[in-house]
């Protein structure tokens, strides 16, 4: 039987899958920074959220830790994850119970460690990422995938492909990523379009936003 | 005073005592993982709470339980036909059995379906029948029929779930009644008299204080949890709005919102969580509605004085089950009683519900009683007075001790092709010892009910 979605929840579960993205992929870049960091280049951090368009400041490896993760800005990861504990909520009845108890879990993580005096640490991370994966996981176990899965998945890579642009990546994974998302976005409407630009990138992310306009009547 | 079912209980605690007791703290962490939400406003802010819960079991036995079946099924046969009659023919005014004034006079009542009957004649489609049990009479007492838009259903199904995974060898080793089947009787009630089109759960929104049971049931009985900018009525037919821009036909909506929200084209033309047009579309025969627009006036505390006198009208049959000792101050010689009597009995304003508009005589002073005398007499058909009926507590384990609570039952009625009385039910305690006072919107907690034999 078809799966009928409202935009509402169509809307929320695509932003679950990018919020979620947006929290797993800064924590393996946070993680990787404060190895860089230890090691000596004590800027790699500030670079790196500089082209977040946000000035972090800290004093150390672990205080980076502590502020790129819940400092007052907007990749502030608690807030993410708040976000992606609503879209939860509106969607719930599309989502597998285990998914989402453990973005419940998840939540409840981050939430605690923003407001504990204790400083973040790779056992926290760790932690997290553990939980990510658990979700991504219950999300690829069935054998069918419906439309609700597809708009997660398409979250997902948009959101992959949004981090990249703004970090000026190599550009060698991209067009692999956006013939994911055309693919993707063909299982929820067959005639889905996208165009793809090899040298300009912004086109590439306004193309994404036409997509996905495409895909959900307001 | 505590409630025991003898042998029933001694295999509970049999069992209990073997367990680890760092297993309640698994239990709440299961339970918070999953968000089992009862929300609030106070001071006019959102405050998002898990719902309180106990791991001690209310236990009632299969027999009693049965008894209970027979007479809640009696009483929403009753309640059903009494609405259907109100609204169509009104028999039961004309022959006297019910004073006109008196369901004219009760807010729920809606001339305006005068004459209306809906899909399948079932106006009473998902029911909460509020009981405690007399400590005095060891009987279950009703205290209130809640026919409108009875919530909790849930959270027996969530504490139960995780119950069977935390704690499996009671499952194993008692003989406790299932009670998924709920979701198969609230699917088939719908399907029932859906008119052609989808099933829908229509909710005020993420921020209502049942959001979460919104969400739940809708998913588990496969229908899609809407909002009412996410449904349309063209031609006075319903469509549900999907992503893709088509429009799908809608055949049954349960809606989770009270009559006057249901759409601004009829009622409350300032509601933002109704659906225009849809009363029109109702009135059409083009959608069910469940449960009935108009049945505020059956849930009327004031209405739950006739229902024994409905059963006897339309049946032909004595109750089963009796109703607290109630009495009407519209009647004089009731009125007469109350304020002899005020200081002992507990009086309840008709138009209120979740536990507000409630009154101890006991805790009230003599200026008190004065004032609330002049408050009946100038509006006798607001209010009604009942005996205090001293129910049992139930023990629960808090703060890891074992403590007495009062507590009620809410059992659960679904009406279709059939009537089913769910095999479980809310188990509310209050939060204090002694409070009387249950309700979550008051601050209680709930547990799970185990309809078990020997």
């Amino acid at each position: 039987m078809e799966q009928l979605l409202t935009t509402n929840v169509a809307t929320n579960l695509y932003w679950f899958g990018r919020h979620l993205e947006r929290v797993e992929m800064t924590l393996i870049d946070v993680m990787a920074l404060f190895d860089i960091i230890i090691d000596g280049d004590k800027n790699a951090g500030q670079d790196y959220y500089a082209r977040l368009e946000i000035d972090l400041a800290y004093d150390s490896a672990s205080d980076f830790l502590d502020n790129a993760i819940f400092g007052s800005h907007p990749s502030n990861l608690a807030e993410l994850m708040s976000n992606a504990r609503e879209n939860a909520i509106i969607c719930r009845a599309h989502i597998e119970t285990d998914a989402f108890g453990e973005t419940i879990k998840l939540y409840e993580l981050f939430d605690h460690a923003s407001r504990s005096a204790n400083r973040v640490d790779y056992e926290f991370i760790d932690s997290a990422l553990s939980l990510i994966n658990e979700i991504w996981g219950i999300k690829t176990r069935g054998l069918v995938r419906r439309k609700s899965d597809h708009f997660i998945r398409l979250g997902k890579l948009v959101e992959k492909v949004d981090l990249h642009v703004r970090h000026g990546k190599d550009g060698e994974e991209l067009p692999e990523y956006l013939n994911n998302i055309l693919q993707t976005a063909r299982k929820i409407a067959p005639n889905a379009k996208l165009s793809i630009y090899e040298t300009d990138e912004e086109a590439n992310l306004d193309a994404i936003n036409e997509l996905i306009h495409h895909l959900v009547v307001e | 005073m505590i409630e025991e079912s003898g042998k029933l209980h001694e295999k509970f605690w049999e069992i209990f005592s073997r367990q680890d007791r760092q297993k309640v703290e698994e239990f709440q962490q299961y339970m918070d993982k999953f968000a089992v939400n009862f929300n609030l406003y106070k001071d006019g802010n959102f405050i998002e709470r898990s719902l309180p819960f106990d791991v001690v079991p209310r236990i009632i036995g299969r027999e009693e339980f049965s008894k209970m079946q027979r007479g809640l099924e009696q009483r929403i046969t009753a309640l059903n036909l009494f609405l259907e009659d109100l609204y169509t023919e009104a028999k039961i005014v004309k022959d006297g059995i019910i004073p006109e004034p008196f369901i004219h006079q009760a807010k729920g009542y809606l001339k305006e379906f005068v004459g209306f009957s809906p899909s399948q004649k079932i106006r009473t489609h998902i029911n909460g029948i509020d009981l405690v049990k007399d400590t005095k009479s060891d009987e279950w007492v009703i205290l209130e029929d809640n026919l409108r838009v009875p919530s909790g259903a849930s959270y027996p199904l969530s504490i139960r779930d995780t119950y069977r995974k935390i704690y499996p060898e009671f499952f194993e080793a008692l003989k406790i009644e299932p009670i998924k089947q709920y979701s198969s009787y609230l699917r088939d009630a719908m399907n029932h008299v859906n008119t052609g089109g989808i099933n829908v759960v229509l909710t005020p929104g993420r921020y209502n204080s049942a959001y979460y049971e919104h969400s739940y049931l809708a998913g588990q009985i496969g229908a899609e949890l809407v909002r009412a900018a996410e449904l349309v009525v063209e031609n006075k037919v319903l469509y549900f709005k999907n992503y893709d821009g088509r429009r799908i036909r809608v055949g049954a909506v349960y809606r989770r919102l009270d009559d006057d929200f249901l759409d601004p084209d009829f009622f409350n033309a300032e509601s933002l969580i109704g659906v225009p047009g849809i009363i029109e579309a109702y009135l059409a025969g083009n959608v069910a509605i469940l449960n009935a627009v108009g049945n505020g006036v059956a849930d009327d505390k004031g209405i739950y004085y006739f229902v024994p006198q409905m059963i006897k009208y339309y049946l032909g049959e004595e109750p089963i089950m009796h109703n607290a000792p109630t009495y009407l101050p519209y009647f004089e010689k009731d009125r007469k009683y109350v304020f002899d009597n005020i200081d002992k009995l507990v009086v309840k304003d008709v138009a209120e519900a979740g536990g507000y508009g409630v009154m101890f005589g006991h805790a009230m002073s003599k200026i008190q009683l004065e004032d609330l005398k002049t408050i009946i007499a100038a509006n006798p058909r607001r209010f009604i007075a009942q005996e205090l009926v001293e129910f049992y507590d139930e023990e629960c384990l808090i703060n890891g001790e074992l403590s007495p609570r009062k507590a009620d039952f809410r059992a659960y009625v679904v009406m279709g092709e059939k009537v089913n009385v769910w095999e479980c039910g809310l188990t509310r305690y209050a939060m204090e010892a002694g409070n009387y006072l249950v309700n979550s919107s008051q601050g209680g907690g709930f547990k799970d009910t185990w309809v078990m034999e020997l």
